[in-house]
């Protein structure tokens, strides 16, 4: 059941109306409501991992319980925090990396010329297993290390955990922002509702008009790539990586914003990431939900053990980081490519000492500097070749594709340049970025409650017409798989 | 080691690291504050406080310094 599907209006509007009226009056009511829904939802989605979900919701409760009773003896805190870590990476390993790493493994024997065949178990990917697992490990981890305290009432934390805006795709929840609110009664404010609201709209428009829009053009291109002239093939990697954005932070912004009809507020997932003039602004911006995670709990303890060597163990610290962000998309050695790059892109940085640097693009200004500019310029192109590897089915096709691109014909007009498919599609990623461009200051991309009442209501018609004639039906996104 | 001279040999670590001077060093001062001083640069920060003082931190201590005042009082308690 996706956000953007009637059967999630028909299933949603129903719970927001007993929410605000039957069940508004305390915060029991509230969360029975919230959670008894989220169970429905993900029942709905895939009812086979729900028990999955409620045996890890049990253990992660009780393991946080005891991690903070044992507070005097820190070996016994800390096994109980082993246990929680092996717990739920073990869960991850096996659903995720199984096979992977038994393939992985058995290709290697063959490597040293001892033949095996194998065959590879059928495990199911359950739903969100990525992202609730992400989450229940750093309330874990933030228990530990006396940042939180465990949360005593089992209602609350289960549906910290299963909160259902969140439960399949992020954005990844930390206990600290998220159980506060759990924990009070939820009072109505109509200026949030409708700010959800107009999340929701955005995010439809950046799913099913920029993302679908650009993945027409772009599947074609990446399905029969061999043959295809430079020029066409880069149109075919410049599309996917805007596809790639709309369709994850169009995702992230429905999310918050069916989030904030309920009247929690989720944290923010991306922001505005084209407009940087480095890489590490980029990973600032781009899905924060999981770079902040990583920093926290990799990078940070990762560079603090390594702190002797300096510069050298700050890079491989953020490397390895890297990596790991790379391989927690799937098990495939194109996302621990994809990781390894971007890590790379890092080091020139890291010597420079200007990785510290972030700065909204042109604060206050209307147009970027011809520096600005070219800078994000260099890094789109940058990123959008990296991508290449995300979208790829193996390291070796990507190279290809990549290689295809420098070898001839590279300043050739397109194949269908002038079609009206593609010349639609310009047209909206010109709307897209000069709305994004206009808000990069503001809390999310279409955060328009300034504006006075025409330009607002014209602004809601026209996305609305946009989605209506230019929008393509999507029943999945392409986190889904993570 | 007296607080105001802690907070010197800690400001002169920022300005060596961070190659400015734009804080006002009080108690209340948190990383957001001060330009540049995030998540990467604290590592290097933080190893330079260690030299300076000839300490080791834990990185139990790390998550429990919240602003300049929980700082130095770390430092205190480990010199």
């Amino acid at each position: 059941m996706v956000f953007n599907s009637i059967k999630f209006v028909v299933f949603v509007l129903p719970v927001l109306f007993l929410y605000w009226s039957f069940f508004r009056k305390n915060k029991v009511a509230q969360n029975v409501l919230l959670l008894a829904s989220s169970v429905f939802f993900y029942a709905w989605a895939d009812w086979r991992f729900l028990f999955l979900l409620i045996a890890s919701i049990i253990i992660n409760y009780y393991l946080a319980l005891k991690i903070r009773k044992e507070v005097d003896d820190e070996t016994k805190q800390r096994r109980f925090l082993y246990l929680g870590l092996v717990f739920n990476v073990g869960l991850l390993l096996y659903f995720k990396y199984f096979n992977f790493f038994y393939e992985s493994f058995v290709e290697l024997v063959n490597v040293f010329g001892i033949t095996s065949s194998y065959t590879t178990l059928a495990i199911l990917l359950p739903l969100g297993i990525s992202f609730f697992t992400f989450q229940t490990l750093g309330y874990l981890i933030d228990v530990y290390n006396e940042e939180i305290d465990p949360s005593h009432n089992f209602l609350e934390f289960s549906l910290f955990v299963a909160y259902f805006p969140k439960i399949l795709s992020g954005p990844i929840e930390r206990a600290s922002k998220m159980m506060p609110q759990i924990q009070e009664r939820r009072e109505f404010s109509y200026e949030i509702f409708v700010d959800g609201l107009r999340q929701i709209l955005w995010g439809l428009f950046a799913k099913i008009v920029i993302a679908e829009n650009c993945a027409s053009i772009a599947n074609p291109i990446f399905d029969n790539f061999e043959g295809q002239t430079g020029s066409t093939l880069i149109l075919g990697a410049f599309f996917y990586a805007i596809q790639l954005y709309a369709d994850f932070s169009g995702y992230s912004n429905m999310a918050i914003g069916v989030s904030k009809l309920f009247g929690i507020q989720l944290m923010r997932n991306f922001s505005t990431p084209f407009f940087s003039t480095n890489i590490s602004d980029f990973w600032r911006k781009w899905h924060i939900s999981l770079t902040t995670w990583m920093m926290d709990y990799v990078f940070t303890p990762l560079s603090f053990s390594l702190r002797r060597y300096q510069k050298n163990g700050l890079i491989i610290s953020i490397i390895a980081t890297f990596v790991l962000v790379g391989f927690w998309h799937g098990a495939n050695w194109t996302f621990v490519f994809y990781g390894l790059l971007h890590g790379i892109y890092f080091i020139p940085l890291v010597y420079s000492g200007k990785m510290n640097s972030s700065e909204i693009v042109a604060k206050g200004k209307l147009f970027p500097s011809i520096i600005e500019f070219i800078k994000m310029l260099l890094l789109f192109v940058l990123i959008m070749l990296t991508d290449v590897f995300f979208r790829a089915n193996s390291i070796k096709e990507a190279i290809n594709y990549i290689v295809s691109i420098f070898s001839y014909d590279i300043f050739s007009i397109p194949q269908g340049m002038f079609s009206s498919n593609y010349m639609i599609t310009i047209f909206l990623l010109f709307i897209f970025f000069f709305i994004e461009w206009n808000n990069r200051e503001k809390k999310h991309d279409f955060e328009i409650k300034n504006y006075n009442i025409f330009l607002r209501w014209s602004s809601y018609i026209f996305l609305f017409l946009l989605i209506l004639f230019f929008g393509k039906s999507s029943e999945t996104f392409i986190y889904f798989q993570f | 080691m007296e607080t105001l001279t802690i907070k010197e040999t800690i400001s002169g670590v920022l300005e060596s690291t961070l190659e400015h001077n734009n804080f006002e060093m009080h108690d209340e001062l948190t990383a957001k504050d001060v330009d540049g001083w995030d998540s990467l640069s604290h590592m290097m920060i933080i190893t330079k406080i260690e030299e300076a003082f000839n300490i080791k931190f834990k990185l139990r201590d790390l998550n429990k310094l919240k602003n300049m005042g929980s700082l130095v009082s770390v430092i205190q308690s480990k010199i």
